[in-house]
């Protein structure tokens, strides 16, 4: 299967964010998360744990090859929760691994599910371009089972208007599309794929610009998000003025995304006019960035702000972010948005009403103004087929095992 | 003013009025040939202008049409009334439009005037635009003027409005170029010549760009503002005349009749400042050359024509001075060699005649002097004679009384002798005149000295004494001895010309350059001529006396480097007046 992505990795290591969704075809965890978020076995079979719940056993999966034709090992494994997360102590003890630490581990079972240790995964790297091309081939002892791909070629640093021709062309079977490309996508029959919302838009203060809260609550308070949402993003994902999506949340909806020009002309008529002006850049590489700044110029400038858009300005006012919800957990989800965002370190709390007040304090400074939450969008050609679907998890990572390719017999028109 | 000058002057100032006459007529004459060629210029640039302006009209109004009747719009008109597609499925339609049809705006607008998708501005999509609804003849309307927001800057459009329908759905087209750079740049500009466009409020471009400092431009953009018709001025960027550019100014004009910009034609005066500098600095090099060569002819035409002149003139200031012997050298055969010549006889003439008269005045001076010897030496001689004869008639016919007649006549002789002696004593004085020995003298004290010896004399004859002396007479360096008898003369002749009485008045007057001696009488006076001749040695107008005391006066006064004079008419007395230093 071809395969185009716009992300050009220069390495391919297990836990690399930037080249995540490959990894998961290599890279395999302990355990996984189900839909629900339920730990599920993948690597380790069963685990259970001591009462202070500081020792922890996982028994593994027997029988399991490396890509390179060993068998794995209960050392294999602890070296590498040793190098991956350094605050655990990990040692073999016969077929399982043991995992201690000085501290509860009560998110040990997040922290594994979202950290792939060893090469055992479905495809293997037979090739690697760094930045140019991944080549994977079916891993013949896949231990549940032969994935129905022989290979995945991928093209890496395909930019999206490049992968959409390429698609229509049939020169891909796979590949990524913007929100403003997905009409044009299912026209021409080609399956839409996505995960669950998991990228946060947001606009992000830079620390000491833009100090008066009546120019953050202006702006915030003059973006047509409705728009923006129904033109720019064709309805994809959902506007938002939280920073967890409501179905990671179940809260969002209560964090108000509506727009209220009266309020923000107020606030901005409040202010000197030389304070009216913001610079805001945008990372071209973020889907749709560059629309959605300008139409936030637009919709700020129905305020009384003039907002210069700009993707060069070093020292921007403010920033189009786009920071990825990497854990299906909404504590964690929450502080590694938070850590992305520079705001200060939530809490981990437990309770969905200690995360909402958890989450309203972090926003409460509009050093953060949530605009959407999308959801990674892929296209599939023709003859691709999804045994057991989905081929894209809700976090977005891609399960190709189950993938086929529906070839015509030679002779056959296309 | 010497005729040198004179004439020196007489030909710089003709020379510089040629000059500057000449100069203006060449300098008007370029100039108003420059403007012509600026009008000329000018003329055919708007010209080009009002063509380029009516064929992009016609073309976008040709390209908006085109828009509007396409297919493609008309699907669009349709797929706008799907319930399931709407407006966002054509968010970037009006791009690849736009740059397909050549137009730098295009905006496609929905019948309800929502912006569906615009080219010059994405972002604004949804936003509306209600001017457009207002009217529906939009197909029969010529492309017109509009300000087109932009997200960081305001352009000025040349837009056409037209409207795709299907059935009760509306599109509107709005397509159109911006009047910028690219359209500045389509003009053909002769050297010296620009194209600005004038854009409201206040931006100014060429075909490089935004043109900066235009401030100098704001009072042709206002009165074009007011008045909304083609204006020319002359623009002043700096202080210098070569910077200054002449402006032709276009208002454009918006739907609504409102100022939307100019268009405005500059034509440099720098290379008409250019060539008038250069006339001047010509005007000034010929008036300058024409002034030297002025200055070389006069000195050649002076030095052929005042040399002798001046010649002339200093050998009559010789004569003048007392060189009757002075000759003028002129050889030259004109005019001025003749009045040299005539000079040099007159001088010659004049020379011998002085001699004459020298000679005839000596005679004369000689006759003079014997008629008053003859005069003086017979009153004695007489006496002499008698008293001779009375002695030998007095031997001869009374012996006895001889002796007795002997000792009178003796005594007569004797007596009459005297006097002789005293006339050859007076001619030896005036004769033997010594230098005045100078010492300071106060000569109010000298004057009452003098009229002290005269007290009795006068007294007899009847002579009241008038005596006004100055109080602050300054002292004075003479002899005393001499103005001394200068003033007794002075007296006595002034006691002799009243013998019947009157009244002598003596005054002494200071003065800022010394001080005056007055010495006046109430005598019969003199007639003009006796006035002339008053001073002449051996003159004078009484019956007794030498006719010399006047003479001494004057020979005194004039060795002490002073001056005399007298005034006086008949029966009015006379008034002797004497400045010294």
């Amino acid at each position: 299967m071809r395969v185009e992505m716009r992300a050009a990795p220069a390495a391919l290591d297990a836990n690399t964010p930037e080249a995540s969704p490959l990894a998961a075809l290599v890279f395999e965890p302990l355990l996984r998360l189900d839909e629900t978020g339920t730990p599920q076995p993948c690597l380790a079979v069963s685990w259970q744990h001591e009462g202070t719940g500081k020792r922890w056993q996982f028994n593994l999966r027997p029988g399991v090859k490396l890509h390179d034709g060993t068998q794995m090992t209960p050392g294999d494994v602890a070296s590498a929760l040793q190098a991956a997360l350094p605050g655990l102590a990990a040692t073999a003890n016969g077929e399982a691994v043991i995992i201690r630490a000085e501290r509860g581990l009560s998110s040990l079972l997040l922290d594994l599910a979202h950290t792939r240790l060893v090469s055992t995964g479905p495809f293997r790297v037979s090739a690697f371009e760094p930045g140019r091309r991944v080549t994977l081939a079916a891993n013949q002892d896949y231990w549940d089972g032969r994935p129905f791909l022989d290979g995945i070629d991928v093209q890496l640093g395909r930019p999206l208007r490049d992968q959409l021709v390429d698609l229509e062309l049939g020169k891909t079977d796979f590949a990524e599309i913007a929100p403003a490309d997905l009409r044009r996508a299912s026209e021409h029959g080609r399956a839409v794929w996505s995960s669950s919302p998991v990228n946060l838009l947001a606009l992000q203060f830079t620390p000491g610009r833009a100090e008066d809260p009546r120019l953050r609550e202006a702006l915030a308070l003059a973006i047509d998000r409705a728009a923006m949402h129904n033109v720019l993003l064709q309805k994809q994902g959902e506007a938002t003025a939280a920073l967890l999506p409501q179905w990671l949340s179940g809260y969002a909806f209560a964090f108000p995304a509506a727009q209220d020009l009266g309020r923000a002309r107020a606030l901005a008529g409040s202010l000197p006019p030389a304070a009216r002006t913001l610079t805001l850049t945008y990372d071209p590489a973020v889907r749709a960035a560059r629309s959605l700044a300008e139409r936030v110029a637009v919709n700020a400038r129905d305020a009384g702000l003039a907002v210069q858009v700009s993707s060069q300005a070093a020292q921007a006012d403010v920033r189009l972010v786009e920071v990825r919800i990497r854990s299906l957990d909404a504590a964690r989800a929450m502080v590694e948005v938070a850590a992305a965002l520079a705001l200060e370190a939530p809490p981990f709390v437990a309770t969905t009403a200690a995360l909402y007040e958890a989450e309203h304090q972090l926003l409460e400074g509009r050093r953060v103004i949530p605009l959407f939450h999308l959801p990674d969008l892929y296209g599939a050609g023709s003859r691709v087929r999804v045994f057991a679907p989905p081929a894209v998890t809700r976090l977005g990572y891609w399960r190709f095992d189950q993938v086929w390719l529906a070839v015509k017999p030679s002779g056959t028109a296309p | 003013m010497t005729f040198r000058t004179r004439l020196l002057l007489i030909f710089s100032l003709t020379v510089v009025i040629a000059v500057v006459f000449v100069g203006a007529i060449v300098s008007t004459t370029t100039r108003r040939a420059f403007e012509r060629l600026d009008e000329q210029r000018v003329a055919a640039l708007t010209a080009q202008f009002r063509q380029e302006f009516l064929r992009r009209q016609r073309e976008i109004a040709r390209q908006v049409k085109d828009i509007a009747q396409a297919d493609t719009t008309r699907d669009m008109v349709i797929g706008l009334t799907r319930p399931d597609a709407g407006a966002s499925a054509y968010y970037e339609a009006a791009q690849p439009v736009a740059t397909a049809h050549n137009l730098d705006f295009l905006e496609l607008v929905s019948g309800n005037g929502s912006i569906v998708s615009s080219a010059q501005w994405p972002a604004r999509f949804d936003y509306h635009e209600d001017w457009v609804t207002r009217r529906q003849d939009w197909d029969t309307q010529e492309p017109f003027l509009k300000r087109e927001e932009l997200p960081s800057d305001t352009a000025l459009a040349l837009v056409a409005v037209r409207m795709a329908q299907v059935a009760d759905s509306k599109l509107y087209v709005i397509g159109g170029q911006a009047l910028d750079r690219e359209f500045l740049s389509t003009f053909v500009l002769p050297a010296g010549m620009r194209a600005l466009l004038y854009r409201e409020p206040q931006s100014v471009i060429d075909a490089s760009g935004p043109v900066p400092q235009t401030a100098a431009l704001a009072p042709l953009i206002n009165e074009i503002r007011q008045r909304r018709t083609d204006l020319t001025r002359t623009v002043n960027w700096s202080g210098d005349a070569a910077g200054a550019e002449t402006f032709h100014g276009i208002p454009l004009i918006g739907p609504d009749n409102e100022l939307m910009g100019a268009f405005l034609v500059g034509s440099s005066r720098r290379e008409q400042v250019g060539l008038e500098r250069f006339l001047r600095r010509v005007e000034i090099l010929v008036a300058a050359g024409g002034i030297l060569l002025a200055v070389l002819v006069t000195f050649w035409t002076t030095a052929r024509i005042t040399r002798p002149v001046e010649a002339l003139a200093a050998g009559a200031r010789a004569v003048a001075g007392g060189d009757w012997h002075a000759q003028v050298d002129v050889r030259s055969g004109d005019e001025i060699g003749a009045l040299a010549a005539a000079f040099n006889q007159m001088t010659g003439e004049l020379l011998e005649q002085r001699d004459r008269l020298v000679q005839a005045e000596r005679v004369a001076a000689w006759r003079e002097l014997a008629r008053r010897l003859a005069h003086e030496l017979k009153n004695p001689l007489f006496p002499l004679q008698i008293t001779v004869e009375n002695l030998q008639r007095a031997r001869a016919t009374h012996p006895e009384q001889f002796d007795e007649v002997f000792r009178e006549s003796t005594a007569t002789l004797l007596a009459e002798l005297g006097i002789l002696r005293g006339i050859i004593g007076r001619f030896s004085d005036f004769a033997k005149m010594p230098p005045p020995r100078l010492e300071t003298v106060d000569l109010n004290g000298l004057v009452r000295d003098s009229l002290k010896l005269f007290e009795a004399q006068m007294q007899a004859a009847g002579v009241e004494l008038g005596l006004e002396l100055a109080p602050d007479l300054r002292a004075i360096q003479a002899d005393p001895s001499q103005l001394g008898r200068a003033v007794q003369n002075l007296v006595l002749n002034a006691i002799d010309a009243m013998p019947s009485g009157g009244r002598l008045t003596v005054r002494t007057i200071a003065k800022e350059s010394g001080v005056r001696l007055e010495v006046a009488d109430t005598g019969q006076g003199l007639t003009q001529e006796e006035c002339d001749r008053l001073f002449t040695p051996y003159y004078t107008t009484k019956t007794h006396g030498t006719g010399l005391g006047l003479a001494i006066v004057q020979s005194v006064v004039s060795d002490h480097g002073g001056k005399i004079a007298v005034r006086s008419e008949p029966g009015k007395g006379a008034t002797f007046t004497i400045d010294l230093h």
